[in-house]
Protein backbone atom coordinates (compact mmCIF):
# COMPACT_ATOMS: atom_id res chain seq x y z
CA UNK A 1 0.00 0.00 0.00
CA UNK A 2 1.02 3.17 -1.00
CA UNK A 3 1.18 6.15 1.29
CA UNK A 4 -0.50 9.15 0.34
CA UNK A 5 1.73 12.08 1.79
CA UNK A 6 4.64 10.80 -0.92
CA UNK A 7 6.06 13.20 -3.35
CA UNK A 8 7.51 11.54 -6.57
CA UNK A 9 10.57 12.29 -9.06
CA UNK A 10 10.37 11.46 -12.64
CA UNK A 11 13.12 8.87 -12.47
CA UNK A 12 11.01 7.47 -9.97
CA UNK A 13 12.31 8.40 -6.11
CA UNK A 14 10.21 8.95 -3.39
CA UNK A 15 10.39 11.23 -0.63
CA UNK A 16 8.33 11.78 2.49
CA UNK A 17 9.03 15.13 4.46
CA UNK A 18 8.57 15.51 7.58
CA UNK A 19 9.63 18.58 9.33
CA UNK A 20 12.73 19.28 7.86
CA UNK A 21 13.70 15.51 7.44
CA UNK A 22 13.10 13.93 3.91
CA UNK A 23 13.42 10.12 3.86
CA UNK A 24 14.34 9.04 0.37
CA UNK A 25 13.24 5.44 -1.16
CA UNK A 26 12.64 4.24 -5.02
CA UNK A 27 9.02 3.13 -6.24
CA UNK A 28 7.10 -0.13 -6.84
CA UNK A 29 7.32 0.63 -10.41
CA UNK A 30 11.33 1.57 -10.55
CA UNK A 31 11.77 -1.70 -8.51
CA UNK A 32 9.67 -3.90 -10.74
CA UNK A 33 11.04 -2.65 -13.52
CA UNK A 34 14.89 -3.30 -12.35
CA UNK A 35 14.44 -6.90 -12.47
CA UNK A 36 16.23 -8.92 -9.55
CA UNK A 37 18.30 -6.59 -7.58
CA UNK A 38 22.06 -7.53 -6.36
CA UNK A 39 23.58 -4.39 -5.16
CA UNK A 40 23.29 -1.41 -3.95
CA UNK A 41 25.52 1.37 -2.45
CA UNK A 42 24.63 4.19 -0.66
CA UNK A 43 26.05 7.45 0.98
CA UNK A 44 27.35 7.42 4.20
CA UNK A 45 26.14 9.49 6.96
CA UNK A 46 27.36 12.78 6.97
CA UNK A 47 28.11 13.37 3.05
CA UNK A 48 25.93 15.52 1.20
CA UNK A 49 23.08 15.06 -1.38
CA UNK A 50 21.92 17.62 -3.98
CA UNK A 51 18.67 17.69 -5.33
CA UNK A 52 18.49 15.99 -8.70
CA UNK A 53 22.16 14.31 -8.76
CA UNK A 54 23.01 10.87 -8.02
CA UNK A 55 23.02 9.95 -4.13
CA UNK A 56 24.05 6.23 -4.92
CA UNK A 57 23.91 3.29 -7.32
CA UNK A 58 21.93 -0.17 -7.30
CA UNK A 59 22.65 -3.15 -9.55
CA UNK A 60 20.00 -5.76 -10.97
CA UNK A 61 21.26 -8.54 -13.11
CA UNK A 62 23.74 -6.94 -14.94
CA UNK A 63 22.32 -3.16 -15.05
CA UNK A 64 23.62 -0.67 -13.02
CA UNK A 65 21.35 2.61 -12.17
CA UNK A 66 21.60 5.71 -10.37
CA UNK A 67 19.60 7.06 -7.92
CA UNK A 68 18.67 10.81 -8.01
CA UNK A 69 17.74 12.39 -4.96
CA UNK A 70 15.00 14.91 -4.80
CA UNK A 71 16.49 17.14 -1.90
CA UNK A 72 19.33 18.93 -1.28
CA UNK A 73 21.12 18.13 2.48
CA UNK A 74 23.26 16.14 4.67
CA UNK A 75 22.69 12.43 5.00
CA UNK A 76 21.38 11.72 8.88
CA UNK A 77 21.03 7.99 8.78
CA UNK A 78 21.43 5.37 6.06
CA UNK A 79 19.43 2.21 5.69
CA UNK A 80 22.98 -0.10 6.20
CA UNK A 81 20.57 -3.36 6.54
CA UNK A 82 19.31 -2.66 3.15
CA UNK A 83 22.11 -3.87 1.02
CA UNK A 84 21.80 -7.73 2.56
CA UNK A 85 17.86 -7.72 2.64
CA UNK A 86 17.34 -6.12 -1.52
CA UNK A 87 14.25 -8.30 -1.41
CA UNK A 88 12.86 -5.54 1.15
CA UNK A 89 12.34 -3.54 -2.15
CA UNK A 90 9.84 -5.72 -3.57
CA UNK A 91 7.67 -6.38 0.10
CA UNK A 92 7.86 -2.66 1.25
CA UNK A 93 9.81 -0.30 -1.62
CA UNK A 94 7.72 2.52 0.84
CA UNK A 95 8.20 0.91 3.88
CA UNK A 96 11.21 -0.78 5.31
CA UNK A 97 12.55 -0.52 2.42
CA UNK A 98 14.03 3.31 2.80
CA UNK A 99 17.33 4.16 1.88
CA UNK A 100 18.37 7.63 3.48
CA UNK A 101 17.13 10.09 6.10
CA UNK A 102 18.49 14.05 5.15
CA UNK A 103 17.89 16.93 6.61
CA UNK A 104 16.84 19.09 4.19
CA UNK A 105 18.45 22.26 2.56
CA UNK A 106 16.08 22.57 -0.77
CA UNK A 107 13.80 20.36 -2.40
CA UNK A 108 13.71 19.56 -6.49
CA UNK A 109 11.30 21.79 -7.77
CA UNK A 110 8.83 19.36 -9.64
CA UNK A 111 8.67 16.79 -7.58
CA UNK A 112 4.93 15.46 -8.27
CA UNK A 113 2.39 13.56 -6.15
CA UNK A 114 1.18 10.32 -6.35
CA UNK A 115 -1.54 11.05 -9.36
CA UNK A 116 0.93 12.78 -11.40
CA UNK A 117 3.35 9.85 -11.07
CA UNK A 118 0.79 7.27 -11.74
CA UNK A 119 0.39 9.62 -14.92
CA UNK A 120 4.12 9.63 -15.20
CA UNK A 121 4.37 6.11 -15.43
CA UNK A 122 1.69 5.35 -17.74
CA UNK A 123 2.90 7.41 -20.60
CA UNK A 124 6.59 5.57 -19.69
CA UNK A 125 4.77 2.57 -20.46
CA UNK B 1 27.14 4.02 -36.05
CA UNK B 2 31.23 3.75 -35.38
CA UNK B 3 33.21 1.16 -36.59
CA UNK B 4 36.84 1.31 -34.29
CA UNK B 5 40.23 -0.14 -34.48
CA UNK B 6 40.76 -2.27 -31.01
CA UNK B 7 41.75 0.18 -28.48
CA UNK B 8 43.44 0.34 -25.07
CA UNK B 9 40.78 -0.35 -21.74
CA UNK B 10 40.85 2.86 -19.99
CA UNK B 11 40.00 4.36 -23.47
CA UNK B 12 37.34 1.96 -24.65
CA UNK B 13 35.16 2.42 -21.69
CA UNK B 14 35.73 6.36 -21.83
CA UNK B 15 34.26 6.14 -25.58
CA UNK B 16 31.82 4.34 -24.62
CA UNK B 17 31.12 7.07 -21.34
CA UNK B 18 31.37 9.95 -23.19
CA UNK B 19 28.77 8.82 -26.03
CA UNK B 20 26.15 7.36 -23.12
CA UNK B 21 26.33 11.31 -22.16
CA UNK B 22 26.73 13.77 -24.95
CA UNK B 23 25.26 11.51 -28.28
CA UNK B 24 22.36 13.12 -29.13
CA UNK B 25 21.38 10.12 -31.50
CA UNK B 26 21.63 6.56 -30.76
CA UNK B 27 24.84 4.82 -31.33
CA UNK B 28 26.09 1.57 -32.29
CA UNK B 29 30.19 1.10 -32.07
CA UNK B 30 32.28 -1.68 -32.69
CA UNK B 31 35.34 -2.49 -31.40
CA UNK B 32 38.25 -4.27 -29.90
CA UNK B 33 40.62 -4.24 -27.28
CA UNK B 34 44.70 -3.98 -27.74
CA UNK B 35 46.17 -4.98 -25.62
CA UNK B 36 43.55 -7.53 -24.43
CA UNK B 37 42.70 -6.79 -20.59
CA UNK B 38 39.92 -7.69 -18.27
CA UNK B 39 36.58 -5.27 -17.01
CA UNK B 40 35.47 -5.99 -14.00
CA UNK B 41 31.57 -5.34 -13.62
CA UNK B 42 31.04 -1.86 -11.88
CA UNK B 43 30.77 -3.48 -8.32
CA UNK B 44 33.46 -6.02 -8.16
CA UNK B 45 36.43 -6.19 -5.89
CA UNK B 46 39.77 -5.98 -7.45
CA UNK B 47 40.85 -7.89 -4.71
CA UNK B 48 38.89 -11.17 -6.21
CA UNK B 49 41.34 -11.32 -9.06
CA UNK B 50 44.87 -11.14 -7.59
CA UNK B 51 45.56 -15.23 -8.73
CA UNK B 52 45.68 -13.50 -12.39
CA UNK B 53 49.19 -12.59 -13.92
CA UNK B 54 51.09 -9.26 -12.87
CA UNK B 55 50.61 -8.17 -16.40
CA UNK B 56 47.12 -8.27 -16.61
CA UNK B 57 45.40 -5.37 -17.66
CA UNK B 58 42.20 -4.08 -15.46
CA UNK B 59 39.89 -1.64 -15.85
CA UNK B 60 36.44 -1.23 -14.06
CA UNK B 61 33.31 -0.55 -16.22
CA UNK B 62 29.93 1.70 -15.34
CA UNK B 63 28.03 -1.47 -16.50
CA UNK B 64 27.59 -4.59 -14.28
CA UNK B 65 27.50 -7.75 -13.96
CA UNK B 66 30.55 -10.26 -13.94
CA UNK B 67 34.10 -9.64 -15.06
CA UNK B 68 34.93 -10.71 -18.58
CA UNK B 69 38.32 -11.75 -20.07
CA UNK B 70 38.67 -9.15 -23.36
CA UNK B 71 40.73 -11.16 -26.17
CA UNK B 72 39.80 -11.87 -29.44
CA UNK B 73 36.15 -10.60 -29.50
CA UNK B 74 33.53 -8.45 -31.59
CA UNK B 75 32.87 -5.72 -28.32
CA UNK B 76 29.82 -3.50 -29.27
CA UNK B 77 28.35 -0.68 -26.91
CA UNK B 78 24.56 1.05 -27.81
CA UNK B 79 24.34 4.34 -26.29
CA UNK B 80 20.63 5.82 -26.74
CA UNK B 81 17.46 7.40 -24.89
CA UNK B 82 15.71 4.76 -22.99
CA UNK B 83 12.78 5.19 -25.06
CA UNK B 84 14.26 3.12 -27.85
CA UNK B 85 14.05 0.20 -25.58
CA UNK B 86 11.45 -1.54 -23.58
CA UNK B 87 11.66 0.28 -20.09
CA UNK B 88 11.59 -3.84 -18.40
CA UNK B 89 15.64 -4.30 -18.73
CA UNK B 90 15.37 -7.88 -18.68
CA UNK B 91 12.74 -7.36 -21.55
CA UNK B 92 15.69 -4.92 -23.28
CA UNK B 93 17.80 -7.88 -22.91
CA UNK B 94 15.57 -10.20 -25.12
CA UNK B 95 14.75 -7.60 -27.52
CA UNK B 96 18.48 -7.04 -28.16
CA UNK B 97 19.49 -10.84 -27.87
CA UNK B 98 17.47 -12.00 -30.09
CA UNK B 99 18.90 -9.92 -33.06
CA UNK B 100 22.36 -11.17 -32.12
CA UNK B 101 20.60 -14.45 -32.25
CA UNK B 102 19.77 -13.49 -36.08
CA UNK B 103 22.84 -11.74 -36.96
CA UNK B 104 24.85 -15.01 -35.62
CA UNK B 105 22.57 -17.40 -37.79
CA UNK B 106 23.55 -15.69 -40.96
CA UNK B 107 26.84 -16.38 -40.40
CA UNK B 108 26.47 -20.05 -39.90
CA UNK B 109 26.97 -19.94 -36.12
CA UNK B 110 23.76 -21.39 -34.06
CA UNK B 111 23.46 -19.80 -30.33
CA UNK B 112 19.72 -19.85 -28.56
CA UNK B 113 18.62 -17.37 -25.22
CA UNK B 114 18.30 -19.32 -21.93
CA UNK B 115 15.03 -19.36 -21.05
CA UNK B 116 14.34 -20.58 -17.53
CA UNK B 117 11.89 -20.17 -14.57
CA UNK B 118 14.40 -20.49 -12.34
CA UNK B 119 14.88 -17.61 -9.66
CA UNK B 120 18.50 -16.27 -10.54
CA UNK B 121 20.95 -16.15 -7.42
CA UNK B 122 20.19 -12.90 -4.87
CA UNK B 123 24.06 -12.33 -5.88
CA UNK B 124 26.20 -13.20 -9.28
CA UNK B 125 27.37 -17.04 -8.09
CA UNK B 126 30.98 -16.52 -10.09
CA UNK B 127 33.44 -13.42 -10.50
CA UNK B 128 32.79 -14.22 -14.04
CA UNK B 129 30.30 -13.16 -16.59
CA UNK B 130 30.57 -15.96 -18.95
CA UNK B 131 30.78 -18.64 -16.24
CA UNK B 132 27.18 -19.07 -15.14
CA UNK B 133 24.54 -18.52 -18.16
CA UNK B 134 21.32 -16.99 -16.56
CA UNK B 135 17.93 -16.50 -18.17
CA UNK B 136 18.48 -14.12 -21.33
CA UNK B 137 21.99 -15.17 -21.98
CA UNK B 138 22.93 -16.66 -25.72
CA UNK B 139 24.27 -20.19 -25.19
CA UNK B 140 25.87 -22.12 -27.76
CA UNK B 141 26.53 -26.51 -26.55
CA UNK B 142 29.82 -25.52 -25.68
CA UNK B 143 28.43 -22.34 -23.04
CA UNK B 144 27.60 -18.54 -23.06
CA UNK B 145 29.11 -16.85 -26.38
CA UNK B 146 28.08 -13.03 -25.18
CA UNK B 147 28.40 -10.81 -22.09
CA UNK B 148 25.77 -8.16 -22.05
CA UNK B 149 25.75 -5.14 -19.24
CA UNK B 150 24.08 -2.26 -18.72
CA UNK B 151 23.96 1.29 -16.97
CA UNK B 152 20.73 2.99 -17.08
CA UNK B 153 21.11 6.93 -16.05
CA UNK B 154 19.04 10.51 -15.92
CA UNK B 155 21.42 13.12 -17.74
CA UNK B 156 20.16 16.72 -17.80
CA UNK B 157 22.13 19.56 -20.19
CA UNK B 158 22.89 22.74 -19.14
CA UNK B 159 19.35 24.19 -20.19
CA UNK B 160 17.81 21.81 -17.57
CA UNK B 161 16.34 19.14 -20.45
CA UNK B 162 16.38 15.56 -19.21
CA UNK B 163 16.95 12.84 -21.02
CA UNK B 164 16.64 8.97 -19.39
CA UNK B 165 19.84 7.08 -21.31
CA UNK B 166 20.75 3.61 -21.64
CA UNK B 167 24.54 1.96 -22.48
CA UNK B 168 24.47 -1.33 -23.26
CA UNK B 169 27.72 -3.37 -23.65
CA UNK B 170 28.19 -6.71 -25.59
CA UNK B 171 30.98 -8.98 -25.98
CA UNK B 172 30.90 -11.65 -28.12
CA UNK B 173 33.97 -14.59 -28.21
CA UNK B 174 35.56 -14.54 -31.59
CA UNK B 175 38.39 -17.18 -30.30
CA UNK B 176 37.85 -18.49 -26.55
CA UNK B 177 40.46 -16.43 -24.40
CA UNK B 178 42.97 -17.66 -21.90
CA UNK B 179 41.48 -17.26 -18.24
CA UNK B 180 37.69 -17.77 -19.58
CA UNK B 181 38.61 -21.38 -20.92
CA UNK B 182 35.02 -22.31 -20.42
CA UNK B 183 33.57 -19.59 -22.52
CA UNK B 184 31.76 -20.61 -26.22
CA UNK B 185 33.03 -18.81 -29.01
CA UNK B 186 32.14 -18.33 -32.69
CA UNK B 187 35.96 -19.84 -33.82
CA UNK B 188 33.95 -23.24 -32.52
CA UNK B 189 31.77 -23.32 -35.63
CA UNK B 190 33.25 -20.50 -38.24
CA UNK B 191 36.34 -19.77 -38.43
CA UNK B 192 36.86 -15.94 -37.62
CA UNK B 193 38.56 -14.62 -40.85
CA UNK B 194 38.68 -10.92 -41.57
CA UNK B 195 35.40 -11.54 -44.18
CA UNK B 196 33.79 -13.31 -41.19
CA UNK B 197 34.27 -10.65 -39.49
CA UNK B 198 33.04 -7.97 -42.06
CA UNK B 199 30.27 -10.16 -42.53
CA UNK B 200 29.68 -10.27 -38.86
CA UNK B 201 29.70 -6.81 -38.38
CA UNK B 202 27.00 -5.68 -41.45
CA UNK B 203 24.92 -8.94 -39.89
CA UNK B 204 24.85 -7.36 -36.10
CA UNK B 205 24.04 -3.51 -37.56
CA UNK B 206 21.28 -4.78 -39.56
CA UNK B 207 19.93 -6.79 -36.99
CA UNK B 208 19.93 -4.32 -34.26
CA UNK B 209 18.80 -1.41 -36.55
CA UNK B 210 15.74 -3.22 -37.52
CA UNK B 211 14.67 -4.25 -34.16
CA UNK B 212 15.11 -0.42 -32.88
CA UNK B 213 13.75 0.83 -35.91
CA UNK B 214 16.32 2.30 -36.86
CA UNK B 215 18.40 3.28 -39.95
CA UNK B 216 21.68 2.91 -40.03
CA UNK B 217 24.37 4.85 -40.98
CA UNK B 218 28.32 5.18 -40.44
CA UNK B 219 29.39 8.51 -38.16
CA UNK B 220 32.22 9.72 -36.32
CA UNK B 221 32.38 11.22 -32.73
CA UNK B 222 31.72 14.75 -32.28
CA UNK B 223 34.70 17.18 -31.01
CA UNK B 224 32.64 17.24 -28.03
CA UNK B 225 32.80 13.19 -27.68
CA UNK B 226 36.59 13.13 -28.53
CA UNK B 227 37.24 15.60 -25.52
CA UNK B 228 35.11 13.97 -22.81
CA UNK B 229 36.13 10.33 -23.58
CA UNK B 230 40.01 11.92 -23.30
CA UNK B 231 38.85 13.65 -19.82
CA UNK B 232 37.35 10.67 -18.40
CA UNK B 233 39.80 8.27 -19.34
CA UNK B 234 42.59 10.26 -17.78
CA UNK B 235 40.35 10.83 -14.74
CA UNK B 236 38.19 7.75 -14.61
CA UNK B 237 39.03 4.65 -16.48
CA UNK B 238 42.54 5.11 -16.11
CA UNK B 239 42.85 6.14 -12.85
CA UNK B 240 44.11 3.24 -10.57
CA UNK B 241 41.75 4.84 -8.12
CA UNK B 242 38.76 3.65 -9.72
CA UNK B 243 39.76 0.65 -10.38
CA UNK B 244 40.48 0.06 -6.77
CA UNK B 245 37.44 2.05 -5.23
CA UNK B 246 35.89 -1.77 -4.07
Amino acid sequence: MRPDDLKFQKSHEWCKVEGDTATIGISDYAVSHLSDLVFLDLPDVGSTVTAGESFGEIESVKAVSNLYSPVTGEVIESNADLGDNLEWLSEEPFGKAWMVKVKISATAPDLMDGAAYDAHCKAEG
Amino acid sequence: MLVDEPGDAAHNMAVDTALLELATTPTLRIYGWQPHAVSLGYFQKIADFDDLPEDTVFVRRATGGGAIHHGDELTFSLALDAHHLPGDIAASYTLLHDAIVRALAKVGVPCHRVKSDKQPAARPSDRWCFKTPVAGDLVTDAGKLLGSAQRRARLTNDAGESRNRVLHHGSLVLTRPSHTPFVAAVADHVTPTGDLRRELHSALIAELAKVLALEARPDKRTRAEESMAAKVSNEQFGNPAHLHRR
